[in-house]
């Protein structure tokens, strides 16, 4: 048995736009990119916290009588909630424990491939007919390459179909080592302009489109999405500079675009962290 | 699949139709009380099947009748459509106390008029009080009756049987002359009870045959009255129509069809009952339908879809709040196999689904039988249909049904020629009586009982054997002891109580033309509630596997494993309602996994009980010699069911409504998707329930918006078809559009839903199954 151990912040079951068919989502946490938009802020960070919703708690206060570093406070009027000092906290997950609305949560868990695969095959069934499979997804799958490695390689023996979301901002030799056992990319391609990319995500994407390439080359089965965010991704010039470069490369890759989550700022505010999309629409 | 179908339109005729038949008034009608009561007091010492079989026949030779000139397909049981119809002989109880508030009732009221009124108070109901079904049944059982009621509700107390599934082929093939020939022969050699059997059938065979003469001559005259030749020359094909299948069988696809609504309308005379289900109708209409084009076709199916609304079941006001709309049960089955086991879809089933779309009505209901090798064009034409949002067709799953039937002793040949009845029920064609709905047992009540020692927590009152109480049971196993004893000691009683019931309505409620379209009363000389059918079950319902699931979930892991919870304090919640302790309620909701999770312990732990109910039911044969056997469905039932349970330990309130359907996770619970779902499903022993199960599934419309997401839920289709799940239903709907439809009725009018095994309109049901509804887990809402 291998002794790779990764960490995963949701599996999502009968995902129907993540690829063909009726697929189970495995989204792995950290990520490299800073997009102002990340409409999954709880995937960015690699380490595990805690989070809360206000929407399910109760007020009861036990979790603020069992925490050790008197992080929580119950708080507000008239409408009580918990304020969550997370310069003190720890994570020690005893509010996790005795949350009985499951409202504080840890924002992911550590897992291992076997008992990701186990979830996995429980909707072989539904792959089946549907021509599904699983999508590793995040965060960034690939920021967690030998975990993601891991996980496609026991599906492709298992003859799951594989596809992978991914920004594709990662080593090429990870690209490289992993598209073996990809059945199709879904490349994340958000702004055109290295200096704009630069701006909204922190990183330049000159690696993304050099990956690209090795895997168009290669030969891989490719979708290129863009997620439409209002005035930053979504204006023409972009997205006519993403199709015409897609169409350069190749003339057979599909350009989807994805509707922007109205609802991202509740994991925002889950997280206790502010949305900076939030104050980006204010200023325009 | 017929070419084109797609693009035929629903013609104006039946659209008009349509409009007419919904927005007609309804009224009450008396008429064939009174001719029922005249015959009764005529012949008062005749044997019962006689006094029925004349009183059936005074009526089709006497009733009023009416024809729209518009329509293709003509008949009804009163000149008004939609009318309440009262029946005495069955029971009269409820009519007596409600009749003055039965037109300002919330739920389907009717128009009394108030000459028909005094007539029932005055002369018919003191003729038949202490006569009817109802009456007698309480004057013998009546306290045993109430000191089960908690936990058991014996059902057809006061009306008949319904659900069957009449053998529809012999009746087209042989027509009512036909078949009046054969009771004849069989008169004259027939002695006793046969004899009066044989007779009673010939007098409402031969009242049938004048029956739909008197259509033929009304629409002879009012033809020649009719200025616009379209109509008068649709009446002259009415009178032609009904002419010959007075005096033969039917021999092209419109007289098949009126031939067919002919019978089911003399079934509802004779019985007055819900489900009478036509069955497979693409199969047997086939040979009919052989050189019709399909837009004739299409517009009599259309027709006839309409005339199956036109027939209401009046029901008493508690019940009319679970059961609004009338769901009358007309259940038409499509697709499935032959009896070689190959694909038996053929044009008309298309043309059926096709009809669903046109006429999008609560009535008929449309099932579709699925299995490995159904076509791809059917599949998708089901999904498509579903995601109209009609709830219709729900579908079914020959690959699990067909074994789950022979297991139950019904022969291949038969198993796979097998229809739905009503709802859910399953029934092979036109030879089973099936008494589905027999009684409904409250496991969930039963586990009450269990951990409060035998005590009601509503109410305070013992009404089970004293078998523990949850704080001194010191191991999980105990509880286990303590819960088959209390369903082991109400299984008994109910047993017995179903028999009582049935032998009471042999007494009162022999159905001499029923029995003479059911294999094999006519070869017998038996009446159908005597046992003449080949098949005798009796279907008595588990209720509610998700409740119990959730709730030993939570005791054996929560209260005996871990154990986090104490038992006192749990105990002393339960009673009290969770009141100030909702901290432990929702750490009961939400700290322990649910049914309908792919949680594989969890739904083992009530699929053991399930079993266990079922294993119950054979320590008795039905009074028929038949076997007792279980269903898995609650139609809308899990809400006054749970008005009698007390808060449960899956975090449940007091009195608030179990899990729906039958098969459901409880509303709200189920958190990992429709394949989550489907897998919890598959662990429960559906095998055993041969009688048939139900489960509801709610879906966003948006699924169903392009092709692509529409064949992901054909894929669901697909898979569902390799599971051990008998069927599902699908809601097409967003929670938010059933909050503003509960809001805001007046703009919701036509949404329909299906509630349980028939569909409804949202806005005239009952506000707490509304609620219900609404909390139902949406698939494809929470992200
Ligand atoms: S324990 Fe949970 S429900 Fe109670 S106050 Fe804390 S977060 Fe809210
Ligand atoms: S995780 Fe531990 S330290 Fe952090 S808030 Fe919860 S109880 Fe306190």
């Amino acid at each position: 048995m291998s002794k790779i151990s990764g960490t995963v912040f949701k599996i999502k079951r009968f995902s129907i736009h993540d690829g063909p068919g009726v697929r189970t989502s495995v989204f792995l946490k950290g990520c490299p990119l800073n997009c102002v938009w990340c409409h999954s802020p709880e995937g960015i960070g690699s380490d595990i916290s805690i989070w809360y919703n206000k929407n399910v708690c109760i007020a009861c206060g036990k979790c603020v009588d069992v925490c050790p570093q008197g992080a929580l406070m119950l708080t507000g009027e008239p409408e009580k909630y918990i304020s969550i000092d997370r310069r003190l906290c720890t994570t020690t997950g005893d509010c996790v424990e005795v949350c009985p609305t499951s409202a504080i949560q840890f924002t992911g868990w550590v897992t291992t491939p076997s008992e990701v695969i186990c979830e996995i095959e429980k909707d072989i069934p539904y792959f089946k007919t549907s021509g599904g499979g699983i999508t590793l997804t995040g965060g960034e799958p690939l920021y967690q390459p030998d975990f993601a490695f891991e996980i496609l390689s026991m599906c492709r023996e298992r003859g799951i179909h594989t596809a992978i979301e991914s920004s594709l901002f990662c080593p090429e030799e990870v690209i490289r080592q992993i598209s073996d056992k990809v059945d199709l990319f879904i490349a994340d391609l958000k702004i055109f302009d290295p200096f704009v990319h630069r701006q909204h995500t922190g990183e330049s994407n000159l690696l993304i489109k050099k990956n690209l390439t090795f895997l168009v080359s290669s030969g891989k089965k490719i979708i290129v999405r863009i997620p439409m965010v209002k005035n930053i991704t979504d204006t023409e010039e972009n997205i006519n500079s993403i199709l015409g470069y897609a169409g350069s490369l190749s003339k057979n890759i599909p350009v989807e675009f994805i509707e922007y989550n109205p609802l991202a700022g509740n994991n925002y505010r889950r997280l206790g962290i502010p949305f900076p999309l939030d104050n980006l629409n204010k200023e325009s | 699949m017929p070419k084109n179908f797609q693009i035929i339109p629903a013609s104006e005729r039946v659209l008009s139709l349509r409009k007419k038949t919904m927005s007609s008034e309804r009224y009450i009608s008396i008429g064939q009380a009174k001719i029922i009561t005249r015959v009764y007091k005529e012949n008062g010492d005749l044997p019962v099947i006689l006094k029925r079989a004349y009183s059936l026949a005074a009526a089709l030779n006497e009733m009023p009748l009416a024809i729209d000139p518009e329509e293709l397909i003509a008949g009804n049981r009163t000149p008004d459509i939609r009318a309440g119809v009262v029946f005495p002989e069955a029971g009269l109880a409820w009519l007596e106390k409600e009749i003055e508030t039965l037109p300002s009732r919330p739920q389907d009221p009717f128009g009394i008029r108030k000459e028909d009124v005094i007539l029932l108070k005055d002369s018919i109901a003191p003729f038949w009080r202490g006569k009817t079904l109802e009456d007698n049944i309480y004057n013998a059982y009546g306290n045993e009756l109430s000191s089960i009621e908690k936990v058991v509700k014996i059902n057809q107390k006061d009306h008949a049987q319904g659900h069957i599934c009449p053998d529809v082929e012999v009746w087209l093939r042989l027509g009512p002359s036909g078949l009046l020939e054969i009771a004849r022969e069989k008169v004259k050699i027939a002695e006793g009870e046969k004899r009066s059997f044989y007779e009673a059938v010939s007098i409402t065979l031969k009242a049938s045959c004048n029956f739909i003469n008197r259509y033929s001559e009304l629409a002879v005259l009012m033809a020649k009255e009719e200025q616009d030749p379209v109509l008068r020359k649709n009446l002259y094909e009415i009178s032609v129509t009904c002419k010959r299948l007075s005096e033969g069988p039917a021999a092209n696809f419109r007289e098949a069809l009126q031939s067919v609504w002919f019978l089911f309308v003399i079934l509802q005379m004779e019985s007055n009952a819900s489900s009478f289900s036509p069955g497979r109708m693409d199969q047997y209409l086939l040979q009919y339908y052989k050189d019709t084009d399909p837009d004739t076709a299409l517009e009599l199916i259309d027709a006839l879809f309409v005339k199956f609304n036109q027939i209401v079941y009046m029901r008493n006001a508690h019940s009319a709040r679970y059961f609004a709309g009338f769901p009358i049960g007309f259940n038409v089955t499509l697709g499935g196999v032959d009896s070689e086991g190959n694909d038996a879809t053929n044009e008309l089933s298309y043309l059926f689904l096709k009809a669903q779309d046109h006429i999008r009505l609560p009535q008929p209901n449309l099932t579709a039988r699925l299995h490995k090798g159904s076509p791809p064009e059917f599949l998708d034409e089901c999904s498509r249909v579903i995601g109209l949002g009609t709830g219709m067709p729900q579908v079914v799953n020959d690959e699990s049904i067909i074994p789950s039937l022979r297991e139950a002793g019904i022969s291949q040949e038969d198993a796979i020629n097998y229809a739905l009845v009503g709802c859910v029920e399953l029934s092979t064609s036109g030879n089973y009586l099936g008494w589905s709905d027999s009684a409904m047992f409250n496991l969930v009540k039963a586990l009450e009982l269990a951990i409060n020692d035998g005590v009601c927590m509503i109410t305070g009152n013992r009404i089970g054997p004293a078998t523990g109480k949850l704080e001194n049971f010191s191991a999980y196993e105990d509880l286990e002891e303590s819960f088959r004893r209390q369903i082991d000691f109400f299984t008994d009683k109910m047993l017995s109580a179903c028999n009582v019931v049935e032998e009471f309505h042999r007494r009162h409620l022999p159905s001499p033309f029923l029995s003479s379209v059911m294999n094999n009363c006519l070869n017998t000389g038996t009446d159908i509630t005597a046992g003449g059918a080949k098949y005798n079950y009796s279907g008595i319902q588990a209720i509610q596997g998700a409740n119990i699931a959730d709730s030993l979930a939570v005791l054996k892991k929560l209260v005996f494993q871990e154990p986090i919870i104490d038992k006192s304090e749990l105990m002393e919640a339960l009673r009290n309602n969770f009141e100030k302790k909702e901290p432990l309620r929702q750490f009961c909701i939400n700290r322990c996994p649910k049914y309908g999770n792919d949680v594989e312990w969890v739904d083992e732990l009530g699929a053991k009980w399930i079993k266990y109910f079922a294993s119950g039911l054979k320590k008795a044969r039905n009074y028929r010699g038949g076997p007792f056997h279980m269903g898995l469905y609650t139609v809308s039932a899990h809400v006054p069911m749970g008005q009698n349970v007390g808060a449960t330990p899956d975090g449940r309130l007091a009195r608030t409504p179990l899990a729906d359907g039958g098969m459901s996770p409880m509303y709200g619970r189920d958190k990992n998707g429709p394949t989550a779902v489907l897998n919890s499903v598959a662990r429960v022993p559906s095998h055993l329930a041969s009688n048939g199960t139900l489960l509801n599934m709610k879906f966003l419309p948006s699924l169903f918006r392009n092709e692509t997401d529409r064949s992901k839920f054909t894929s669901l289709l697909k898979t569902f078809i390799t599971l051990p799940i008998h069927h599902i239903q699908f809601n097409v709907v967003t929670s938010e559009d059933l909050r503003s439809a509960k809001a805001d009725p007046d703009s919701w009018k036509g949404l329909t839903i299906r509630v349980a095994g028939y569909t409804a309109y949202f806005t005239e049901l009952a506000g707490d199954l509304q609620d219900e509804i609404i909390l139902r887990t949406t698939q494809g809402e929470n992200e």
